[in-house]
C-alpha cells in the first residue's frame, strides 16, 4: 500500500504494520490500552490571590495586612466558622456543596521563583527550581503512554512546555477545524501525498517529515472526530468559556485524547485588584460550572478530573497599588466525581509562619498532586514521568 | 574558475551557519575565490564591531538622576510610565536586531552574538542595560573568552537578573556562581556544591553605577580566604573565573555548544577533541571559528543541511533571498512568538535548547507556511499566547475572528534580477542544502513551474527548508 492510501485510509491506531521501525521506537506504544480517563488542566495565568479566593475570615491576620484589600465577613460565601468562597465563587462553591470540589491548600516547591515565566515552567516541567527542563510533565505522559500529538492537546494556537515530550509532543488548537484547514492547503496535501514511508529516516530530515505527518493525521483526526458533536449547552461568551466548550465538545465526542490544558489569563492583580479579580473569578465559576453540567449530562464527568492551579499565590500584605504582589504557595482546586477527600483536603495557610518575603510556606509539593494523578488516575508510573517518586495524597 | 575555487555548495554551507544564508548576487561575486580567501573575507570583515544603536535618548536621565531624584522631580507615576515605555523599546531593539542580521558584511559578527546571547543568557526590563549588554556581547563575541566571561559578570543586566546586586559579604547569593558553572563554563557535575558557596564569596559586593559602569562595594565583598578547585587564596571574581578556565572541561564544555550549533548537531568525539585542544590553548574564540571555518573536514557531506534551523535563522534566510520589509515591524514580534524564539526574551536562564526543540506540529506548521506569508499574502489565522501580565481583555484580545495579513513590501525586482533566468533545478541547489527526499524530489519533478518567483516560495514551504 502507497503511503498516500495509507493516509486516506488512516485510523492511525491501526497503522503501526506500515510505520518504519524508527517511528515505531518514536511512539513506544504502551501495551495496555490507555484507560478513558480524561485530565484537564487550567493555569490561572499570572498568578491567581488564593487568599482573596478562599478566605479565612476570622482570621485576624488577614484583615491586618490587608487593611483595604480584604474581603469582609459579611461579603463571603461561608462553608465553615473559618472559612468562605469570594462571593463571585457562587458556582464553585455549589460544586462544593455537592462533594465535586476539594481544595487543596499551601500547594508549591521548595526556594520559590517569583518570575512568571520561570514559576510557570517549573509547574510546567514538574522541575525542581533550581533544573531546567525542556519537557513538561504532560509531555512526558504522551511520549510515555501516547501514541500520536493528539494525545495530548492545548486550548491555544501554540503549545506550551507543559504538552512538550522528547519525541512526540501535544498538539494546539482553538479551532479545530482551522488546524485540519492549515494541513489541508494544496501544496501541503499534494507533498504528504508525495510520501512513501521508505525514505523516513532517524536523521533530523526524517524527524520533519514524521512531524508533518503527525501534523497532517492528529489534525484530521481530532478535526473528524469531533465535527459532528456540538455542546448544547450555553457557556458565558468569553474566550475562556469557549475554551472550556470546545473542550467538553472533544471530551464529549470521545476522542482518544487524554490530557487537556487551558491557560486563562489576566490574574497578575498588582493595582486594584479588588475590582479585577472579582470579575475574573465570575469568569472561571461560571464557565466552570456550565462546563461540568455539560460533561455531567454526556455522562463523562466520571471519567474526567479538572485541576486548577497558578504559578504562584500572592503576597499576604496588600501593596501600595490596591493589589498584592507576587507570593508562593497557593490552593489548588480538583474538581472530580468521586472524590476520595471532598472539601478541604488540608489546613488552611498560616499567616503566623511566613517566609523572608512574607510568603505563605507550601507544605504540598505540586509533584505530590501530579504523583498522585499520574497514578491514580491516568494509571500509569509516576516516578518514570516525574523522574523520582513523591509522596502520594489520597483526594482521589 | 580557478582550479581552487570553493565549490558553490560548501560556500552555501558556510554562509548558513556563519550567517544567515547567502543571496545570488554575493555568491556570484566570489564563487572563484579559494575557501581560504572566502573564509579570511568573511573574518575581516567581521573584525570590525559595529554597535547596535537605536535612539534611547529618552531614557538618559535614569543616567545621572537616582530614582529617589527623579521620584521628587518628575513624580511616581511619570516613572512608571518611563519604565513601562523602557519594557516597550526593548522590541525596537529587537527589530533593530533582525534588520542587522540580513545586512552582509557584518554578518559573521552577528551570528556569534546571537551564539553567544543563548550562552551568556540574561533578560533585563531595562532598556539601558540590555542595550548595553548586548553590544557588550557583540564587542567579545569574537575576542578573548577569559575576558568574555569576566565582562559578562559585570554587566547590570547580570549582575540584577543572577541575583550578584543582593549578594554581599554577610549572606551571599549563589545564583550567578551556580549558574556561571552549570550554564557558562563547566556544565552540571563537573563542580562541587563547595565550589559554588565558595566562588559565591568572591563575586560578593558587586554593583553597578547608575551610568551602567560596574563598582565594588568594597563593604560588602568578602575579603577573606576562599578554597576553590583545590586552590586557597583571597580570590576575587576575576580569579574565579580564572581557575575554571584552568579547567580544560570549560573549554569542552564551550566547543560542544559551538559544535553543536554551528558544525553538526551530532558530535564527533576525536572532531570535538581537536577542536578543545585548539581552544584551550589560549581560548581564542576567533582562531577557534576560523580553525573551524578552514577545515576541510568541516565541509563533509555529513555536515552540511543537518541543523535545523532557528527561527530568526529561518526568517533571516528567506529574507537574504528575497528582500522584504514589514509595513508594520510589530509582526516581527508576532512571528517570533508563534515560532518560540523571541530576541531578549530567552525562556529561561539554560536559553533555547534548539534543535529539535524548536519544532513540534504547530510551529513546523507554521514554519512551513512562513514564506508564504512573509511573500504570497498568506492569512493568518493563528493567534500567538497573551502575557501573564495582561489583563483578561488584553490576554485573549487577538481573538477575535478577523482576516489578517502580515503585510510586506517585497522586492520581486531584485530577486528577478538575481534569480529570474535560473533553472529549476539551480534555485533548487540555492534554496536546499539538505539532501533531499526522494518522494518530495518527485513532487518537485512534477510540478507546473508557473515562475522562479512562485517555485521559489515552493522551495521554502518544503521540510528540507528547515534545514541548514
Amino acid at each position: 500500500m502507497k503511503r498516500r492510501d495509507f493516509i486516506k485510509q488512516s485510523t492511525l491506531a491501526s497503522s503501526l504494520f506500515f510505520v518504519p521501525s524508527f517511528v515505531k521506537a518514536f511512539e513506544n506504544v504502551a501495551t495496555t490500552k490507555l484507560g478513558y480517563k480524561k485530565l484537564v488542566i487550567i493555569q490561572l495565568a499570572g498568578g491567581n490571590d488564593g487568599l482573596n479566593t478562599i478566605i479565612p475570615y476570622t482570621n485576624d491576620l488577614y484583615y491586618k495586612n490587608r487593611p483595604s484589600l480584604a474581603i469582609s465577613k459579611k461579603n463571603v460565601l461561608k462553608v465553615s466558622d473559618e472559612i468562605g468562597f469570594h462571593k463571585n465563587l457562587a458556582p464553585l462553591k455549589n460544586l462544593y456543596d455537592q462533594g465535586n470540589l476539594t481544595i487543596i491548600n499551601n500547594v508549591g516547591y521548595p526556594n520559590p521563583n517569583r518570575s512568571h515565566f520561570r514559576s510557570t515552567d517549573i509547574w510546567q516541567s514538574a522541575s525542581n527550581s533550581s533544573e531546567y527542563l525542556t519537557t513538561g510533565w504532560l509531555g512526558r505522559y504522551i511520549d510515555q503512554y501516547g501514541k500520536a500529538p493528539y494525545t495530548g492537546i492545548e486550548l491555544d494556537d501554540s503549545l506550551s512546555l507543559i504538552l512538550k515530550g522528547k519525541n512526540i509532543n501535544g498538539i494546539a488548537t482553538r479551532n479545530p477545524k482551522i488546524l485540519y484547514a492549515n494541513t489541508e492547503t494544496p501544496y501541503f496535501k499534494k507533498l504528504i501525498n508525495y510520501q512513501t514511508e521508505e525514505h523516513l529516516s532517524e536523521h533530523n530530515l526524517g524527524y520533519l517529515y514524521k512531524t508533518v505527518i503527525d501534523a497532517k493525521s492528529s489534525a484530521k483526526y481530532i478535526f473528524e472526530k469531533t465535527n459532528t458533536f456540538k455542546s448544547k449547552m450555553e457557556y458565558p461568551k468569553n474566550p475562556f468559556g469557549k475554551q472550556l466548550k470546545t473542550t467538553a465538545e472533544f471530551i464529549n465526542s470521545h476522542i482518544e485524547s487524554k490530557v487537556y490544558y487551558v491557560s486563562m489569563g489576566g490574574f497578575d492583580t498588582h493595582a486594584s485588584q479588588a475590582t479585577k479579580q472579582a470579575k475574573l473569578l465570575k469568569t472561571y465559576s461560571e464557565a466552570i460550572a456550565v462546563f461540568v453540567e455539560d460533561l455531567k449530562k454526556n455522562d463523562t464527568f466520571k471519567d474526567t478530573l479538572i485541576i486548577t492551579f497558578s504559578e504562584f499565590g500572592r503576597r499576604v500584605k496588600q501593596n501600595a497599588g490596591g493589589g498584592t504582589d507576587h507570593g508562593a504557595a497557593n490552593n489548588v482546586f480538583i474538581i472530580g466525581d468521586a472524590l476520595n477527600k471532598k472539601g478541604f483536603y488540608n489546613e488552611m495557610p498560616n499567616l503566623d509562619q511566613l517566609d523572608k518575603n512574607g510568603d505563605l510556606i507550601h507544605t504540598v509539593d505540586f509533584r505530590s498532586v501530579y504523583a498522585t494523578v499520574l497514578d491514580k488516575w491516568l494509571a500509569v508510573d509516576d516516578s518514570k514521568i516525574l523522574n523520582k517518586s513523591f509522596n502520594k495524597l489520597h483526594f482521589i | 574558475m580557478k582550479q581552487n575555487s570553493m565549490e558553490q555548495k560548501h560556500i552555501q554551507h558556510l554562509y548558513n551557519r556563519a550567517g544567515f544564508g547567502i543571496n545570488y548576487k554575493i555568491l556570484n561575486s566570489i564563487k572563484s575565490k579559494s575557501k581560504k580567501e572566502i573564509v579570511s573575507n568573511l573574518f575581516s570583515n567581521a573584525q570590525k564591531n559595529v554597535t547596535l544603536n537605536i535612539d534611547i535618548s529618552e531614557f538618559e536621565i535614569f543616567k545621572t538622576k537616582s530614582e529617589k531624584q527623579l521620584k521628587l522631580e518628575l513624580g511616581r507615576e511619570k516613572i512608571q510610565e518611563l519604565k513601562k515605555k523602557s519594557r516597550k523599546k526593548i522590541r525596537e531593539l529587537n527589530y533593530a536586531w533582525v534588520k542587522r542580521f540580513s545586512e552582509n558584511d557584518t554578518v559573521l559578527r552577528e551570528k556569534m552574538t546571537l551564539f553567544w546571547a543563548n550562552v551568556f543568557v540574561c533578560r533585563d526590563n531595562s532598556i539601558l542595560h540590555i542595550h548595553q549588554y548586548n553590544n557588550v556581547l557583540r564587542e567579545n563575541s569574537l575576542g578573548n573568552f577569559s575576558c568574555f566571561v569576566k565582562a559578562i559578570s559585570k554587566e547590570p543586566s547580570m549582575i540584577k537578573y543572577l541575583n550578584l546586586k543582593q549578594s554581599v559579604q554577610k549572606k551571599p547569593n549563589e545564583n550567578f556562581a551556580r549558574e556561571l558553572m552549570e550554564l557558562f563554563t563547566l556544565g552540571v557535575g563537573n563542580y562541587k556544591e563547595e565550589d559554588i558557596k565558595e566562588s559565591a564569596r568572591a563575586f560578593t559586593g558587586y554593583n553597578f553605577k547608575k551610568d551602567g559602569t560596574f563598582y565594588l562595594r568594597e563593604n560588602r565583598h568578602d575579603f577573606s580566604e576562599k578554597t576553590f578547585f583545590g586552590k586557597t587564596g583571597n580570590f576575587n571574581g576575576d580569579d574565579i573565573i580564572d581557575i575554571i578556565l584552568e579547567q580544560r572541561q570549560c573549554a569542552k564544555f564551550i566547543c560542544t555548544k559551538v559544535y553543536t550549533y554551528f558544525i553538526n548537531p551530532k558530535i564527533d568525539e576525536n572532531r570535538l577533541e581537536e577542536i578543545t585542544a585548539v581552544f584551550y590553548k589560549n581560548y581564542d574564540i576567533n582562531h577557534l571559528m576560523y580553525y573551524i571555518f578552514n577545515s576541510d573536514w568541516y565541509y563533509n557531506e555529513e555536515n552540511i543541511g543537518v541543523k535545523i534551523k532557528s527561527p530568526i535563522e529561518l526568517l533571516v534566510g528567506i529574507q537574504t533571498t528575497i528582500p522584504f520589509t514589514f509595513e508594520k515591524k510589530q509582526r516581527l514580534s508576532y512571528l517570533q512568538k508563534m515560532m518560540g524564539q523571541i530576541l531578549f526574551y530567552p525562556v529561561n536562564v539554560a536559553g533555547w535548547k534548539g534543535g529539535r526543540n524548536w519544532i513540534d506540529c504547530n510551529t513546523l506548521m507554521f514554519r512551513m507556511k512562513l514564506a508564504a506569508l512573509l511573500l504570497n499574502n498568506a492569512v493568518i489565522n493563528l493567534e500567538e499566547k497573551g502575557n501573564f501580565e495582561d489583563s483578561f481583555d488584553k490576554y485573549y484580545k487577538s481573538t477575535k475572528k478577523r482576516k489578517k495579513y502580515i503585510k510586506t513590501v517585497v522586492n520581486w525586482n531584485d530577486f528577478e534580477k538575481n534569480y529570474g533566468q535560473l533553472s529549476a533545478i539551480e534555485l533548487q541547489d540555492l534554496l536546499i542544502t539538505s539532501t533531499l527526499d526522494k518522494d518530495t524530489q518527485n513532487l518537485l519533478d512534477n510540478l507546473k513551474i508557473q515562475s522562479n518567483k512562485e517555485f521559489c516560495v515552493q522551495l521554502m514551504s518544503i521540510p528540507e527548508y528547515q534545514l541548514c
